[in-house]
């Protein structure tokens, strides 16, 4: 017995940086106010969001508070933002805490429990749905 | 500017004697040791910077005083040294450290280890009031960790 590997929604990688990185398109409101934006997949963020100025700024977005964080660099205070959260190929959608960080990164918490096909070759980050082989 | 870092540790010293309850001058020249000529310097120039909220009772001849709760998201959103200070005189280290909590003034409304369980809890309900913030209390247990 095996498993069958189907390759579902993919993301095309963001070449704004060499090489190219994997990206998921997600949608993000704030009470009046919504974006479609595509974070930097990064697997060594273990929260879900992180939301670049841009972000902030587009939502109109106030902190919600600061917390501390862990940093290559050492622990550091940032803003944290609520919003609502929502990526229909993924299956979710609920309202959270999101970071204030440089850039926007999607982190291991929305990745979890998920199978991920990270194709370097055709610059392309897949959601993966294995099935039973009989 | 200057005048709130002159008036910022006496306040704190306020929060950590009285909380959010009312205090007299009386009070606070027996309870912290201060000279009545430093309250009564402090009362005037914390009131005047929104620190502390006057109060008048019927029949009292001496102004009570309150800590103003809408102080406590300004600092918690300055971080830093003032907002450890403020959760300290809080009593919340004691209590919650390594965890995240949210706060609406003085009032403790949740909190939590994990920050996503916590901030799904307040802000699903989209009455939740704008003044309510969020942060941790010391180190937390469950940090979140960027490698950036």
């Amino acid at each position: 017995m095996g498993f069958h590997l189907n390759i579902g929604k993919c993301w095309r990688f963001s070449d704004d940086e060499q090489p190219p990185y994997p990206t998921i398109e997600l949608n993000v409101s704030s009470a009046d106010r919504n974006a479609a934006i595509s974070p930097k997949v990064d697997t060594g963020f273990n929260g879900s969001l992180a939301i670049g100025i841009e972000v902030v700024k587009k939502l109109r977005l106030t902190p919600a508070g600061t917390v501390l964080v862990r940093t290559a660099a050492g622990n550091r205070e940032v803003p944290v933002y609520a919003l609502n959260l929502s990526q229909p190929d993924l299956g979710i959608s609920y309202a959270t805490l999101a970071i204030g960080t440089e850039r926007s990164l999607v982190g291991r918490k929305i990745l979890n429990d998920r199978t991920w096909l990270l194709d370097c070759k055709e610059e392309r980050f897949c959601i993966i749905a294995q099935t039973e082989m009989s | 500017m200057r005048n709130v870092t002159i008036m910022i540790k006496p306040f704190f010293e306020a929060v950590r004697a009285f909380k959010s309850g009312p205090f007299k001058s009386t009070d606070l020249v027996k309870r912290l040791g201060y000279a009545s000529g430093y309250v009564r310097n402090f009362l005037s120039q914390a009131t005047r910077q929104g620190l502390l909220v006057p109060e008048s009772r019927a029949g009292k001849r001496e102004k009570t005083f309150r800590a103003n709760p809408r102080v406590v998201r300004d600092i918690v959103l300055r971080g830093g040294k003032d907002k450890e200070e403020l959760l300290n005189a809080m009593g919340l280290r004691s209590k919650y450290f390594g965890e995240y909590v949210a706060l609406d003034g003085f009032e403790i409304i949740d909190h939590d280890q994990d920050l996503y369980r916590l901030g799904e809890r307040v802000f699903s309900n989209r009455e939740a009031p704008g003044r309510i913030v969020v942060t941790n209390v010391g180190v937390p247990k469950k940090i979140i960790t960027v490698e950036v």
